[in-house]
């Protein structure tokens, strides 16, 4: 008896505690509730009155959608960093309200992933590079952003989209095709910088070390071994990323291995071939491995561009094969120990090439294709891609790789990125021939940290008696992983 | 003679070798703090003597929103460790005393939530919260911490109660005593140190907890485990104000520790009744 009481007790104690729970829940979400109705009625009256100022002119208004609250997703970087400066100043020119995050880049797209697969729309506005839209414009992501370009009542007149450099609004286009090259179709998120990859050096070092900056392969390897402990222990020559994923392929790795003549994948009887062992790609991989062995950071399996740059920047590394931005901000005053000392030259050339291919990377502003507020969320982009603010993020927002050639052509964008040595120099010399390097294909991510998993092997174990043995395996399993791909 | 000589001789050993262990145990910490003394300048060329410069701490604490962040992780592991005492508490006594159907399927499934893998979870989680709208908000983070800090009080007190012997609640009924007083009374000092100890490795976790407050908040909702990766700079990697992030972020638990250590005495019921 006694037990039967004590036990209706407990059960009232549980249940009074998740009732308490409960009731909190209840609490929270009824304000909730309530700013969704407030903010559903705003938009409701911003809608009529917007409607009404489009329909009364057809003009553009920056007004249109007042009361709105958007919600982005940026990835912590320089470029999100200058939007981030203004965005007070769109708030107060559109009468939005804008509510963001901002992740850091080794978690950043993991909650990408978890935003877009949930299909719920919370974020409107997401920063994306090109890599990620094969993989989320096929699954259905992604807004195509050209229809709003070409719309002059949501675009405003002075957008001026064909200031763009073609280079880097073409690798953000794609036909969704797996396999065809980017450049065609929809135009899936506008840039908000792009980065080329070449060798920036410490030319404090070198003329210490009086040697000259590598031209050919050769060259490279030479100064970088020769560099080596140029300043006592810890200290070597150039500085590559290593980290188990995709993204120590795409930078250095990748832009020599397109100079070399390397390919990853190539059509062939309507499927997608791995070309991973042909001999320029053994070759090429075969020197890079040699390259970090000799002269490569100690834990160079570590290494992101946070690493390696910064290695440059303190003087531990005498160069870095990375972006050109990478280095940059490592050479602005106050930026590092080794500020002011940092110059640029293009890419080493392997013997009988003479065409140097430098792979892009594009920090760009995507639309969710589940955003419940698509003609708002693009105002922000536009906003945030616009002349007049790429100007001012391409001079004083130091988010020095412009993608507009307006900003490129200006003076005060020369006077502040030709400062630097030899970097505009080496940005025009690569430009021309720029682009990006890999097949789109949706398993991107997955092909690219297999490819990085072996060039970990080869570099820190004995696993394979030879490079092109690891280069073959790597081929076999890359040709499994795309199998089931289909080219039209 | 000679044996206390060779046991002397032991002890210092095994002083040394723990001397040693503790040295290597601890040093991490150590070089923690010492890098957050050093200036970005210093970061790679000095060891252990350089110009300590407080610029680190300055530039944390009042240049950037890291209180806000501390906060934050304040709020939401302090009351998920609140929420699974008092729902978590007499959920275990029940695990313990009463026999009903599927007992321990359930102290199981209860564990489980423990041990499986927060990913798997997330995505459907983050549905949900969107639904209803508790994402990013201190209710949601709370409500979802449960899963870490709720099992392991959950078993770690049903073990205290279970070493009580049933005997010492019916000596108390004897004397009089309702049952709200004997659990008040008798039965919650006996297992405090479980509690206590319990309660504490459950803040840790909840404090440690990462992919839960990355994935399900983020910009209203700030734990600094999510905000210190921030430090790893936009344009470098500031190594000094990162070391400065997780030296404070430290502290908490540190003396949370400290603050309850009088509280973790064993075998305090150990001898109350005698067969």
């Amino acid at each position: 008896m006694k037990k039967k009481i004590i036990g209706i007790v407990l059960v009232g104690v549980m249940a009074a505690s998740l009732a308490a729970c409960g009731g909190g829940s209840k609490e929270t979400q009824a304000p909730a509730a309530e700013t969704e109705a407030a903010g559903s009625e705003a938009a409701a009256e911003t809608e009529a009155a917007g409607g009404d100022a489009a329909e009364a002119t057809g003009d553009f208004n920056w007004k249109a959608y007042e009361g709105t609250t958007l919600h982005i997703l940026f990835n912590e970087h320089t470029y999100s960093k200058a939007v981030i400066e203004k965005i007070p100043d769109f708030e107060a020119l559109t009468g939005m309200t804008v509510e963001y995050s901002s992740t850091p880049e080794s978690n950043y797209f993991d909650k990408v992933n978890t935003s877009l697969s949930s299909r719920s729309g919370d974020s409107d506005v997401f920063m994306t590079g090109a890599y990620q839209v094969w993989e989320y414009a096929p699954a259905g992501y992604m807004e195509d952003l050209q229809p709003y370009i070409d719309d002059p009542t949501k675009t405003a007149a002075d957008y001026n989209f064909d200031d763009f450099i073609p280079a880097a609004i073409d690798s953000l286009r794609w036909d969704m095709v797996p396999g065809h090259p980017v450049g065609e179709g929809s135009l899936w998120a506008i840039p908000m910088g792009w980065e080329l990859n070449t060798v920036a050096y410490n030319k404090r070092i070198f003329e210490e070390k009086q040697v000259e900056p590598p031209k050919t392969t050769d060259e490279l390897m030479a100064v970088a071994t020769s560099l080596n402990e140029f300043d006592g222990s810890g200290t070597y020559g150039i500085a590559v990323r290593g980290s188990r994923e995709w993204a120590t392929i795409h930078p250095g790795y990748m832009s020599l291995f397109a100079t070399w003549g390397g390919q990853d994948f190539a059509i062939e009887d309507g499927k997608l071939v791995c070309k991973l062992d042909s001999p320029e790609a053994i070759a090429m991989t075969d020197y890079w491995v040699n390259l970090i062995k000799q002269a490569g950071p100690p834990q160079w399996s570590t290494y992101t561009w946070y690493q390696a740059s910064a290695d440059l920047g303190a003087g531990k590394a005498a160069m870095l094969f990375d972006a050109t931005s990478a280095a940059y901000f490592q050479n602005v005053e106050g930026g590092s120990a080794e500020s002011g000392n940092i110059a640029w030259t293009g890419i080493p050339l392997p013997e009988g090439k003479d065409t140097m291919k430098s792979n892009v990377w594009v920090w760009s502003l995507a639309m969710n294709a589940f955003s419940q507020n698509k003609d708002a969320a693009w105002y922000f982009i536009q906003y945030f891609t616009s002349p007049e603010f790429m100007q001012w993020s391409g001079t004083e927002g130091s988010c020095a790789d412009t993608p507009r050639q307006s900003v490129m052509d200006s003076d005060e964008y020369k006077a502040i990125a030709g400062s630097a040595d030899n970097y505009l120099e080496t940005f025009a010399q690569l430009a021309p021939n720029a682009s990006i390097f890999f097949t789109p294909q949706p398993y991107f991510f997955e092909c690219t940290t297999t490819w990085a998993e072996t060039l970990q092997d080869l570099v820190t174990s004995d696993k394979y008696s030879s490079t092109e043995e690891a280069m073959k395996q790597l081929k076999a399993n890359l040709d499994k992983v795309v199998q089931d791909i289909e080219v039209e | 003679m000679k044996k206390t000589e060779t046991s002397t001789g032991m002890k210092v050993l095994l002083n040394v070798l723990l001397i040693i262990y503790a040295v290597f145990a601890l040093f991490p910490l150590v070089w923690m703090v010492l890098l957050s003394f050093k200036s970005d300048a210093q970061m790679y060329n000095t060891m252990f003597v350089f110009s300590p410069t407080l610029d680190n701490y300055r530039q944390v604490l009042f240049k950037t929103d890291y209180p806000r962040y501390m906060r934050d992780s304040l709020i939401v592991s302090g009351l998920a460790v609140v929420v699974s005492v008092v729902v978590g508490v007499p959920a275990a006594y029940a695990l313990a005393r009463y026999n009903f159907k599927k007992k321990e399927d359930i102290a199981f499934q209860i564990l489980s939530f423990k041990f499986a893998p927060e990913i798997l979870v997330v995505l459907p989680l983050f549905i949900i919260f969107q639904k209803l709208h508790l994402y990013d908000t201190y209710l949601g983070l709370i409500w979802v911490y449960q899963l870490i800090s709720m099992p392991l009080l959950i078993w770690v007190v049903r073990g205290y109660f279970e070493d009580i012997s049933v005997e010492i609640e019916h000596a108390a009924q004897v004397d009089g005593y309702s049952w709200w007083q004997i659990f008040f009374k008798n039965l919650v000092p006996l297992i405090r140190p479980g509690l206590v100890s319990a309660a504490l490795l459950a803040f840790i976790f909840a404090w440690n907890e990462f992919t839960f407050p990355l994935l399900l908040a983020g910009s209203k909702v700030q734990p600094i485990t999510v905000a210190i990766t921030k430090f790893l700079g936009t344009d470098t990697a500031h190594y000094g104000q990162l070391a400065v992030a997780a030296v404070i972020s430290a502290l908490p638990a540190i003396i949370f520790a400290l603050v309850i250590q009088k509280h973790l005495v064993r075998g305090l019921s150990f001898g109350a009744v005698k067969g």
